[in-house]
């Protein structure tokens, strides 16, 4: 099987730079970490220096991914090694228990970390993902409101507790989550997005104003958001065909509406350019469109 | 005026000058890694780092609270703020001034403070005043008036000399407080050997440290988010967006990205 480097043509400093650039974005291509990585441990070990350490962590936690239990047995003995008695490495260990099933052993594990140290967030947040993956949701989301009870500033946790919320359709929570989010990081376009989305299955007219105009929002912080820009479509379709409106907010929304087609169809246009397709798709999208019309019951 | 100028011995400035600059340095950055292993660890309770998140979401709310629709920033101000059980009114924490004497760990610091920086800075000043005695070193390029004198020219008695006129051991402590910024070149920002910035922090670190700024720091959260007004950011998105077409450049391109690399 030929190695990384021959396949790509690549050295070993571009590989390590590339495992780096996973890390800080917090890429997920488990796969490709274990392929690149387990090339630089088994070639380059000596090369790498001090860098080493975490890479191992970084391919475990990728081996872990991939059911590749020898590797990820393999780095974390190097790591036990190097650092005795180091939390964060028992909390690797914890996660290989996890990834065995073997729940009860990990948690443990866990308990003892924060029996030492009660400030640590990482056993806290693994002890909620072992409740997650045994599907107690219930249980999970009651474990996350008391950590967030402690963390109030902890994104991620918030975000995982939104997402559990939607998951067990209780929208109301999820959309106080989001919120939480798009304070902290006003200019991101995707809390907005997804802020928006769960208004607009929320329903009721005053839901479907505010998504409409979260909607708004994530495309003026974000121009190129489709996804956003169907919202807006949808969501201003769906207030001016409600019985209930006044005429000015019908005509409004009526305009709204119209522009977000517009733009659609521009961006089809785009996207069909140079093929012989464009024609056909364009007109696709003009049916499609037509088609999204919300009926009221 | 014409002042008689003095000619100094260059070889003053050869071994003088030069290996005093070189000794400061040397000693500050011996002080930077021995300040690093000594180095006690801080351990935080729970409860402290709890109450940071709290203030710094109350903050946050402040300051982007306008993103969120009115009645969820009313909602989270009402938590805070609330006469009966709001977080702010509510929330007393024990307080305990860490005095010097009580607090082991403060005290051990102190002590190392003390050890790592005062002590060598006066034993140096005291060895390189026993040693380049008897002569002046440099001379600072403005005139200065004659209460410096003895300040500034340690061993020497002679009443005609200008005060501009320095020894050895004014010329290390220059060195001392004139280095700060070759420090933060060399060994980056947070340095150990940075005299000055030690002492600042010993002044105001008595002040930080306490925890009874927990209550007050709740108080003075409270005060603020009382005063701060919801002005909905989204009022006009709609027309905001809408006044122009949609920026869709380089949406789409022709080359697809494949493998790793």
């Amino acid at each position: 099987m030929a190695s990384v480097s021959e396949l790509y043509d690549v050295t070993w400093e571009e590989m390590r730079d590339k495992l780096r650039k996973w890390r800080e974005e917090n890429y997920r291509n488990s796969e490709q970490i274990v392929d690149v990585g387990e090339e630089l441990i088994n070639e380059h070990a000596s090369k790498l220096g001090d860098d080493i350490w975490i890479i191992y962590e970084q391919v475990m936690i990728a081996a872990l991914d991939c059911s590749r239990d020898d590797l990820a047995l393999s780095c974390l003995q190097e790591l036990k090694r190097q650092f005795p008695d180091s939390h964060r490495v028992k909390r690797l260990a914890g996660m290989r228990l996890e990834a065995l099933e073997r729940y009860e052993d990990a948690s443990k594990l866990y308990d003892s970390i924060l029996q030492d140290d009660p400030t640590n967030t990482a056993a806290r947040k693994r002890k909620i993902a072992i409740l997650k993956a045994q599907g107690k949701s219930t249980e999970a989301i009651r474990e996350l409101n008391e950590y967030l009870e402690q963390f109030v500033g902890d994104l991620e946790a918030w975000h995982e507790l939104s997402e559990l919320y939607i998951n067990e359709h209780d929208y109301a929570k999820a959309a106080f989550c989001l919120e939480e989010l798009m304070m902290t990081n006003p200019h991101n376009h995707l809390y907005c997005e997804q802020y928006a989305e769960v208004k607009y299955t929320q329903g009721g007219l005053e839901n479907l104003e505010l998504s409409r105009k979260y909607f708004a929002q994530a495309l003026k912080l974000n121009n190129r958001n489709m996804r956003a820009l169907f919202g807006l479509y949808m969501s201003a379709s769906h207030i001016a065909a409600s019985p209930k409106v006044s005429a000015k907010v019908k005509k409004d929304n009526m305009k709204y509406a119209a522009w977000a087609a517009t733009q659609i169809n521009r961006a089809y246009q785009l996207a069909g350019r140079g093929t012989k397709e464009a024609k056909c798709s364009v007109k696709a999208v003009e049916e499609m469109l037509e088609s999204m019309q919300i009926t009221m019951s | 005026m014409a002042e008689p100028e003095l000619l100094l011995d260059s070889n003053i400035r050869l071994w003088v000058v030069l290996p005093i600059v070189f000794i400061t340095f040397l000693v500050g950055v011996i002080r930077h890694y021995v300040s690093i292993l000594l180095q006690s660890d801080k351990k935080l309770t729970l409860e402290q780092v709890s109450d940071s998140q709290v203030l710094i979401r109350s903050r946050i709310l402040r300051e982007n609270g306008k993103y969120i629709p009115k009645q969820s920033f009313l909602m989270r101000k009402f938590y805070f703020n609330n006469q009966e059980d709001g977080f702010f009114k509510k929330t007393k924490r024990k307080v305990v001034p860490p005095s010097p004497m009580t607090d082991p760990t403060m005290l051990t610091d102190m002590m190392k403070g003390n050890v790592t920086n005062v002590l060598p800075m006066i034993l140096i000043g005291g060895w390189i005043n026993w040693t380049f005695s008897g002569f002046v070193t440099t001379k600072v390029p403005f005139p200065l008036t004659l209460r410096f004198k003895p300040m500034l020219q340690q061993g020497i008695e002679l009443l005609s000399l200008d005060a501009s006129w320095l020894v050895s051991a004014s010329w290390y402590f220059l060195n001392v407080f004139g280095l700060r910024s070759m420090y933060s070149l060399i060994l980056g920002q947070d340095n150990g050997a940075d005299q000055s910035r030690i002492m600042q922090e010993q002044m105001s670190g008595a002040a930080m440290a306490m925890p009874a700024d927990t209550n007050k720091a709740f108080k003075a959260e409270w005060e603020a988010l009382e005063l701060t007004d919801h002005q909905w950011a989204l009022e006009n998105v709609e027309e905001e967006l809408m006044s122009k077409d949609l920026d869709l450049d380089g949406m789409f391109s022709s080359e697809l990205l494949t493998g790793i690399f």
